[in-house]
């Protein structure tokens, strides 16, 4: 048997060269424009229309999107790499890019036709108009079988109403997804995904929330009343969103995990860089076990997470099952993150604990990532059933 | 208008080195395109943008370099030679200026850009000697740079101000990094960079012998130190008048400055 024969190695670490390129851009993209002027926006909660315009001009806004959408055309393992470089300095706005890309655009390219797509993929890839999407109500969360919201079928039209709660680009985007139901008695197969487009006669958003962390993204709830949806809008095929919604979801905890192991990778250099400058009892406090283990530990577990995450990521991009990976990813990040941020102000003492410092934004950025895409708990009901047959 | 940009893979200066027995150790994993270089890259893009024409990059190194080819052809060169070295250790840069001047014999171009210097040596030869072999025009440490009625006009950084040069093509001109902020490569960039060609050549294709390059290096490299760390400066304590006399002893016999 000649060596070429061989099964090729399935199991590689090695970032691609074009992966080490697309690092390194973010990366520098993220030191110049975004790191210097974060703790602002934190504290003024404005969402950074210029940065966010800037990354759509560096094809940021549609990385594993069809060329033929615009997009760049990479792999989820990118997508991964360059939202863990945002989130490492500005965890807002890695939400924005997440969010845009693997909700909306993803259900778009997942579920449109041909003509949706070129109308509306090609419009969120290249920056032209923000995604949101919206599953969330005040009285559903992840149990979708209680929305209340409706769409009615009128003609050659859908008649919604209702209203969407957390919706992350509410107020900034121009395009949406928004699940309704189109047949109660059906439950969960009686859900179906719809485009809307901000200005629709009837079609609303509430004031931005005012939240714990995540300031500089932009969150808050939706209003139908009695908005008149074209037919060519439905997204995929009737009583499929639900379905479909299960699909995005598992891609957006890719993202989810991938945020979390930027903020985290942010608590650990800060501590880093903290223990070795700060002096106590006439050695930097970096010398002292104490502190020496809790980096340690968060080092470990970071790089634990990034494998997690990474590893569904190129389940992903294999077009392989990734349900569990996904779910795995996102539970352990979220969570390993905020046990991250908690030791980063630890280490920081009473300075980690005011706003001079990057590490207590850190800690109230990371809370969201336990709650959004799925809270833990809902992260251990879906491998509940995975692992336990 | 044809620019040939040559630019140097270098270790990252963010990456941990170590001197051992007098020998470096570094990350070589963690390699980078020189600041420098990528400031010329940067110029030249802007000029072939306004004036037309294309930027070639050329680099010598081993076959990892090929990644810091890529890295310009994203930021938007239309080419890449890669003068394949394994080993660069051995050269200075008299013989990276030799290997280069045997490329551009061989090729056509309106000037050639050159760092004035490279962050992993900081020797800042490799231009110079480069215009001398090619017998070009040649200013060094640019600032600016514009091109008018076939001619390079160069702001360049001296000592005590900045002087404006005219240079005929084909000329040689090094950049500072204070020159402007290079690029980010876009995604878009970093796609089409995968379909650019990038020329492959070996020093014996050019007629250089780098065994003897290396052998009869001009320069021989002796070993490394570490930068010594700063000594304590002198605490006086006491009457004032003490102190003012301890510190006047020291000026005037220790120091020597009154």
């Amino acid at each position: 048997m000649s060596i070429e024969t061989l099964a090729p190695p399935t199991l590689g670490f090695d970032l691609s060269q074009d992966q080490q390129l697309i690092k390194e851009s973010i990366r520098d993209f993220v030191e110049q424009r975004v790191a210097p002027t974060v703790m602002e926006r934190d504290e003024s909660c404005e969402f950074p229309h210029d940065i966010v315009s800037e990354l759509a001009d560096m094809n940021m806004l549609g990385i594993y999107h069809d060329e033929k959408y615009g997009g760049a055309g990479f792999d989820t393992v990118s997508f991964a790499i360059v939202l863990e470089e945002i989130a490492r300095w500005d965890a807002s706005l890695a939400l924005t890019v997440a969010s845009h890309t693997s909700l909306c655009s993803a259900h778009i390219a997942l579920a449109g036709n041909e003509e949706q797509k070129m109308k509306y993929l090609s419009q969120l890839t290249t920056g032209e108009k923000l995604g949101a999407w919206a599953l969330t109500e005040p009285g559903s969360g992840s149990d979708a079988s209680n929305m209340k919201t409706t769409a009615v079928r009128d003609g050659d039209n859908w008649i919604l109403n209702g209203a969407k709660i957390f919706i992350t680009q509410g107020s900034v985007g121009g395009i949406f997804v928004v699940l309704a139901v189109t047949d109660r008695e059906q439950g969960a197969k009686g859900v179906t995904a719809f485009i809307l487009e901000e200005g629709m006669k009837g079609f609303s958003h509430g004031p931005k929330l005012k939240k714990l962390g995540m300031n500089s993204s932009d969150t808050c709830e939706i209003y139908m009343e009695d908005v008149v949806v074209p037919a060519e809008n439905q997204l995929g095929e009737l009583g499929h969103g639900f379905i479909d919604t299960m699909k995005i979801l598992d891609g957006g905890r890719i993202g989810i995990g991938s945020i979390a192991v930027g903020i985290a990778r942010g608590a650990f250099e800060e501590s880093k860089k903290y223990a070795m400058e700060r002096s106590q009892f006439g050695r930097p406090i970096g010398q002292n076990q104490a502190i020496q283990w809790k980096i340690v530990d968060m080092g470990v577990n970071i790089d634990a997470a990034r494998l997690l995450v990474q590893r569904a990521a190129w389940l992903k991009d294999n077009d392989r099952p990734y349900t569990k990976e996904a779910s795995m990813a996102k539970l352990f990040s979220s969570e390993m993150c905020t046990q991250a941020c908690l030791e980063a102000i630890q280490i920081h003492g009473g300075y980690g604990y005011t706003k001079e410092y990057h590490v207590e934004r850190f800690l109230r950025d990371a809370k969201l990532l336990e709650i959004g895409e799925g809270t833990s708990e809902v992260q251990r009901m879906v491998l509940a059933r995975q692992l336990i047959k | 208008m044809k620019l040939s940009v040559c630019i140097k893979q270098v270790p990252d200066v963010s990456a941990p080195i170590s001197i051992k027995d007098g020998t470096l150790s570094q990350d070589s994993d963690r390699m980078v395109l020189d600041a420098y270089s990528a400031s010329a890259v940067e110029e030249a893009l802007v000029l072939t943008e306004k004036h037309g024409g294309e930027v070639q990059v050329v680099l010598v190194g081993p076959e990892k370099a090929k990644e810091t080819i890529r890295k310009a052809l994203a930021m938007g060169a239309a080419s890449g030679v890669h003068i394949q070295v394994d080993d660069i250790s051995g050269l200075d840069s008299s013989a990276f200026a030799e290997i280069l001047a045997a490329w551009h014999k061989k090729s056509e171009y309106d000037a050639i850009l050159t760092g004035k210097q490279s962050q992993d040596t900081d020797a800042g030869l490799t231009g110079g000697m480069l215009a001398w072999s090619l017998e070009l025009p040649f200013a060094a440490n640019a600032v600016g740079l514009e091109f008018e009625n076939g001619s390079f006009i160069v702001k360049r950084q001296g000592d005590s101000g900045q002087e404006m040069v005219e240079l005929k093509a084909p000329c040689l001109i090094t950049c500072s990094n204070d020159m402007n902020d290079p690029r980010i490569p876009s995604l878009k960039g970093i796609m089409q960079s995968k379909r650019k060609p990038v020329e492959t050549v070996t020093p014996a294709d050019l007629g250089v012998d780098i065994a003897s390059l290396s052998s009869d290096s001009k320069t021989e490299r002796t070993g490394f130190k570490e930068v010594p760390g700063r000594e304590p400066g002198k605490k006086f304590e006491g009457e004032a008048e003490e102190m003012v006399s301890n510190l006047m002893n020291l000026l005037e016999n220790e120091a020597k400055v009154l």
